[in-house]
């Protein structure tokens, strides 16, 4: 039974699992995922791709809205900056190593542009202003033809590393695992150092923040810098799995798609926000296989489930609002204190 | 010893729990060995509903009715289909899941964004042909999509038929002005450079163009545009009904009473039947049959067979017949294979697809249908009849 960990050397204070129990677990997991090729099926590596990119951009909305505490409703325009700058560099014969950090950047630099607001206004005048970024941006994606390919979307070659193609799902979530895995890490990282700081003194009182002296400017333009980077790459590594995109796939209900599995999984925290992306990405593929269990035995009962999903998403939101507010990493944390103080109760 | 068993019941509940959600399969393909299988991506669910069901039934439907009639040289087709919701996550996910699950000869999805994202899968797969709902020109590509089949004319060749139908009818009188109002999607844009173009060639003015929001849409500037360029025909691309009825109330306020054409799927019963009750006789090309005709085979096979299906069902939506086409087509391209002693491999069943250049729709498109470059470039001008209450045809079958 843990009741503690007890650092003893600044080292050991530094690494990110604090007890070689977490570190097996991480260990076997990275494992069983890095084998998912191997013994996984088409689907399962299908999902785990979308899990995938969906994880990065989570962990990006997670930096801006957890962290830093500033509304962002244009996430899932961001992920379409990505996605067509990596689109239109691969077409010009840029490796992918180079395309994924470009869109990136490329996407950070236009979200410190969209963050411009959140230095005068705050909360639901913010979201807002986001909004209309989304708008903007989404107009840009269906009129800028040359570029996007318009309303017919474009396709996005496939990536090659020295000749050797990144092409077909099983290459591709390599891919996307390696890049899920260091996003996740740098977050993690990101929380520990002095901007991860300051980004949650800006959330919880930026006047006191600022009397402190963080830099308010800096500090929230680099929250939307930084989730804007994040949702660059999910949208390139998206561009890389479809292979063609168009811009119906950018629409609002994508930005509060991320926004709801921030909620759910946890404001503020990386593995809130791999649980919130895996929660919500499986939560419509659990729906339609209740669904289609159901079917043989109460017809009735999957025509309902089916419709279900669309109110289910509102639902959780509101239900995790009010009685979880810490989302599914408060409860699994909870489970694992149940856990490590068995038979003791919590 | 309590550490110990409490480390083996989380570790055993942890692997339960990564592993549970992917246990649940489905052993289909075993039990149903020598089936045809025609997989599908329907959005039951979501926006695009209100098709997706009429699609959804109209191929479930179409395998019924073919298996009761023998099937495929007595090869039994088998339709195995999942609700996408119409979201590109659900429809690559569901693609892959019954790729894997089914292996389906044929599979039928919901969008053009669907269709591009799942076509470098189903190339590398080499045994599947698809086809959709999408009438989109980017489709429509034997070279980029060799598996793909678009069950009707393209939007763009709409648009020529309607131009076409334009000029015929006003031969030796004025030409009369045309306003085009569609919607900022790919439904709603994708024919109308294709339209304008033949309107030129056919020296055809077009005096407006109005492109709106899909849905939420302040009509009343867009009618005071209409009203300064005073149309004679005014086309709305990319709507199913909403806002055209509101355009007809405020241009019939503002004194304006333009002819009133559409396309396609924006000819539907909801919709002839809105612009009925003020007054409009809504006039458009369709790729199809209506389901009321009677002059056509197949279509009295459809009205039979959902009598005693779906009894509750009084309209035929031209979804509904799609989708029953596009199962035709697959069966015919089965047949065809299997006749040539072929597997169903892709090289093969595009072979047999570009063979079918005098294939008979059973009467669902009016001409013999060539489907040798992948798509079925035919339609018919009808015009609402208000005393029957139906769409009528207004012209023979024209050919672009």
């Amino acid at each position: 039974m843990r009741t503690g960990v007890f650092h003893e050397t600044f080292v050991a204070e530094e690494r990110l699992w604090d007890s070689t129990t977490t570190q097996r677990w991480m260990l076997a997991f990275t494992l069983a995922l890095f084998t998912l090729p191997v013994w996984g099926t088409d689907y399962m590596l299908a999902m785990a791709c979308i899990v995938g990119i969906h994880v990065i951009a989570t962990l990006g909305l997670n930096i801006t809205t957890g962290n830093a505490g500033l509304i962002s409703l244009s996430h899932g325009a961001f992920l379409g900056v990505g996605c067509y700058t990596v689109a239109w560099l691969a077409k010009h014969g840029v490796p992918f190593y180079l395309t994924l950090p470009a869109a990136g950047f490329v996407t950070a630099a236009l979200g410190v542009i969209v963050g411009l607001p959140s230095l005068r206004v705050k909360g639901l005048y913010l979201a807002i202003a986001t909004l209309a970024a989304h708008f903007i941006l989404t107009f840009v994606f269906r009129e800028w033809e040359a570029v996007t390919g318009g309303v017919p979307g474009t396709s996005i070659p496939r990536a090659s590393l020295f000749g050797f193609e990144v092409g077909g799902d099983r290459r591709v979530f390599y891919l996307i695992f390696a890049c899920a895995f260091a996003m996740a890490v740098a977050a993690r990282n990101l929380g520990r150092t002095y901007v991860g700081r300051a980004f949650v003194a800006v959330r919880d009182r930026d006047i006191s923040a600022e009397i402190l002296g963080v830099n308010l400017l800096r500090t929230k333009l680099l929250a939307f810098a930084i989730g804007a980077f994040y949702a660059g790459v999910a949208g390139g590594l998206l561009g890389y799995f479809y292979g063609a995109i168009t811009p119906e796939y950018f629409v609002l209900t994508l930005s509060v798609f991320y926004l709801a599995a921030v909620i759910v999984g946890g404001l503020g925290s990386v593995l809130g926000s791999i649980l919130g992306a895996l929660f919500m990405t499986l939560l419509p593929e659990l729906l339609r296989l209740a669904a289609h269990a159901s079917s043989q035995w109460f017809p009735a009962v999957a025509g309902l489930l089916l419709p279900m999903q669309q109110v289910v998403f509102g639902l959780l939101i509101i239900v995790f609002l009010v009685l979880e507010p810490h989302g599914l990493a408060a409860i699994w944390a909870r489970i694992r204190r149940t856990f490590h103080l068995w038979p003791f109760r919590t | 010893m309590a550490n110990l068993v409490r480390r083996k019941l989380v570790q055993s509940l942890g692997a339960a729990a990564s592993l549970g959600p992917f246990a649940i399969g489905r052993s289909y393909g075993q039990a149903h060995k020598g089936d045809i299988v025609i997989g599908a991506s329907q959005p039951i669910t979501g926006i695009f509903s209100f098709a997706g069901v009429a699609m959804n039934n109209g191929l479930h439907d179409f395998v019924q009715w073919k298996n009761a009639k023998g099937g495929v040289m007595g090869r039994k087709l088998r339709y195995v289909s999942e609700d996408s919701g119409f979201k590109l996550d659900q429809g690559v996910a569901i693609f892959k899941k019954i790729m894997a699950a089914d292996k389906p000869s044929f599979f039928y999805g919901e969008s053009t964004q669907w269709v591009k994202a799942i076509t470098k899968d189903a190339v590398a797969s080499n045994s599947i042909m698809t086809s959709s709902t999408s009438l989109a020109s980017v489709v429509a590509d034997p070279a980029n999509l060799p598996q793909h089949i678009v069950p009707g004319p393209t939007y763009p060749r709409l648009h020529e038929i309607l131009m076409e139908y334009i000029a015929r009818t006003s031969r030796g009188s004025a030409k009369p002005n045309i306003a085009y109002v569609y919607a900022d999607t790919e439904f709603g844009r994708d024919g109308i450079p294709g339209g304008k173009a033949r309107a030129e060639k056919l020296g055809l003015p077009i005096v407006a163009e109005i492109v709106t929001k899909q849905a939420g849409i302040d009509v009343a500037p867009e009618v005071a545009k209409l009203r300064r360029a005073k149309p004679d025909i005014v086309i709305f691309q990319g709507y199913i009904l909403a806002p055209m009825p509101e355009f007809v109330r405020q241009m019939q306020e503002a004194g304006l009473n333009p002819q009133i054409m559409g396309t396609a799927w924006g000819l539907d019963r909801p919709a002839y039947e809105a612009l009925g009750k003020l007054g409009v006789r809504l006039t458009g090309v369709s790729m199809y049959r209506y389901g009321h005709e009677t002059d056509s085979p197949m279509i009295n096979e459809m009205r039979e067979y959902l009598a005693k299906a779906r009894p509750e069902q009084k309209n035929i939506p031209p979804f509904y017949i799609t989708s029953w086409l596009s199962g035709m087509i697959f069966a015919e391209i089965a047949e065809r294979c299997i006749k040539a002693n072929k597997p169903l491999q892709l090289p093969h069943m595009k072979a047999a697809l570009e063979s079918m250049k005098e294939w008979d729709s059973g009467g669902i498109t009016g001409l013999l249908v060539d489907l040798s470059q992948h798509d079925i470039p035919v339609g018919r001008i009808y015009t609402y009849d208000p005393g029957k209450g139906t769409m009528e045809p207004a012209s023979s079958w024209i050919k672009v």
